[in-house]
């Protein structure tokens, strides 16, 4: 089988850093998967001409959703599918298989563990007088991982095509799920403390009686009055009252 | 502001927005990350990082799974940034407030995106749906165009509602502080009962626990 060139995976994997540009309620990031796929699709018998690629191009495009940086496994493995001559029906119950799976592992490796723990170290980094190294350091504790899940998704989901699961059973994978959240947890908790003391620190004791009300109101209501109000609206509600109270 | 960093800060707003979901996704539109820059482009990083530093907290609350509604900070914080530099603590207070208004303005923006997204999708299924690759193209670059749309409108907003909130203070002096002191509060509470489940079970909380007691420990020791 004559694969694609290195160039498509390039174009490839540039197209998915776009993957959610037309993000809508039908079918959800199915159109930038279509347009991810297209480049390693063009190297099917027959070319872009192809009843193949053209058949393949309308698969690609239909219903997808999954976490944006594990998208390029399905995209490497459906692209794989269809080089691989597996029968349309199958192609799309691969498709519709993988939606879960990358949802959820994406969603707990990056969503809830990679971005809290990289954003915890920069508050912690914040607490320096070096104003921006924070900032350096959440860019970078994110996107190193960040980047390598998006080349190893597109990689893996090629080679393995149809036997995509075996990459999601990747050990350094399970490691890193089993750790990241905790990790995340925990820097959390050593980035809170400094951070008060930091933006607080300096003030006197009825300022941080106003801390402690202002905790304890988002614990009490976000926690038991109304967990769906999030803390963005608790935040609004409580600038209003304080405003008004300054006012009186 | 002279007119060339207001463009600059404007085009900065539009490239966090679209960060957020359209492109990249490197998490320039975080808070901290955003309010940094921003206020660097201002001539003063310190006050962008301390009002960034806030809105991180309570960015922490966001877990953005599948297509789940959540605020947009990268404006926000740019907005933010513009009451926060040169205005002391009630320029960070009041930072914070312009920031979680226009972060909510912006998940109420997203959502608009989303239904026009759809409505282009449904006129261009015919060419989806035969799998031609300039349809695809087409529907694919206008939703990065929407959503550069979108960051725009919010980040002039944002910078709008800044300058207001700059020359008409609700609150200063006694009352700005202890406004900052009750939003840090919400912001580290919000932190807290996010990180508490992050791991599951109870190990989240023990983690969180172990975290703080290290991080009391580094300031008693500092």
């Amino acid at each position: 089988m004559a694969g694609p060139p290195v160039t498509a995976f390039v174009r490839a994997g540039l197209r998915l850093l776009t993957v959610q540009a037309c993000f809508n309620h039908e079918r959800m990031i199915g159109v930038g998967v279509g347009y991810a796929t297209e480049p390693l699709l063009r190297a099917l018998p027959d070319g872009v001409t192809g009843d193949r690629y053209r058949n393949a191009m309308r698969r690609a495009s239909t219903y997808f959703n999954a976490h944006p940086y594990l998208v390029g496994l399905a995209v490497g493995a459906l692209a794989r599918a269809e080089h691989d001559d597996v029968p349309g029906p199958q192609v799309e119950r691969l498709r519709t298989a993988l939606v879960s799976p990358l949802g959820a592992l994406g969603d707990r490796l990056v969503w809830a563990g990679t971005l809290p723990a990289a954003s915890a170290v920069g508050l912690v980094l914040s607490t320096d007088a070096r104003a921006g190294l924070g900032a350096i350091a959440m860019l970078g504790l994110y996107n190193g991982p960040h980047l390598l899940l998006r080349v190893w998704g597109l990689l893996a989901g090629w080679r393995y095509g149809t036997r995509v699961g075996r990459a999601l059973a990747n050990p350094l994978l399970r490691l890193a799920l089993r750790v990241v959240g905790p990790v995340a947890a925990l820097a959390i908790g050593i980035a809170l403390p400094l951070v008060a003391a930091h933006l607080v620190g300096a003030f006197d004791l009825a300022v941080w009686a106003g801390v402690a009300t202002g905790a304890a109101l988002a614990a009490g209501v976000l926690k038991w009055v109304a967990p769906t109000l999030g803390a963005v609206r608790l935040g609004l509600i409580a600038t209003a009252v304080v405003v008004l109270g300054a006012a009186w | 502001m002279s007119g060339g960093v207001l463009a600059v800060l404007v085009a900065w707003g539009v490239v966090t927005g679209v960060d957020l979901v359209s492109f990249l996704q490197a998490m320039v539109a975080r808070p901290l990350v955003a309010a940094t820059v921003a206020g660097a482009i201002l001539g003063d990083p310190g006050a962008g990082v301390l009002v960034g530093m806030v809105l991180e907290l309570f960015a922490l609350e966001v877990l953005p799974v599948g297509g789940a509604r959540y605020p947009d900070y990268g404006p926000a914080a740019t907005a933010a940034s513009v009451v926060a530099v040169g205005g002391g603590v009630a320029g960070v207070a009041l930072g914070v407030v312009v920031g979680l208004a226009v972060a909510h303005l912006g998940e109420w923006s997203v959502v608009v995106l989303r239904r026009w997204n759809t409505r282009r999708v449904r006129d261009a299924a015919p060419g989806l749906d035969a799998g031609d690759l300039h349809t695809i193209q087409r529907v694919q670059l206008a939703g990065i165009a929407r959503d550069a749309l979108r960051a725009l409108v919010l980040t002039l907003g944002g910078i709008g509602l800044a300058a207001a909130a700059r020359r008409w203070p609700p609150v200063e002096g006694r009352a700005a502080l202890l406004l900052l002191a009750v939003l840090v509060g919400i912001a580290l509470a919000t932190a807290a009962m996010n990180g508490k489940r992050l791991a599951p079970g109870r190990t989240g909380f023990a983690w969180l626990t172990v975290g703080l007691t290290g991080g009391i420990a580094w300031l008693a020791l500092r």
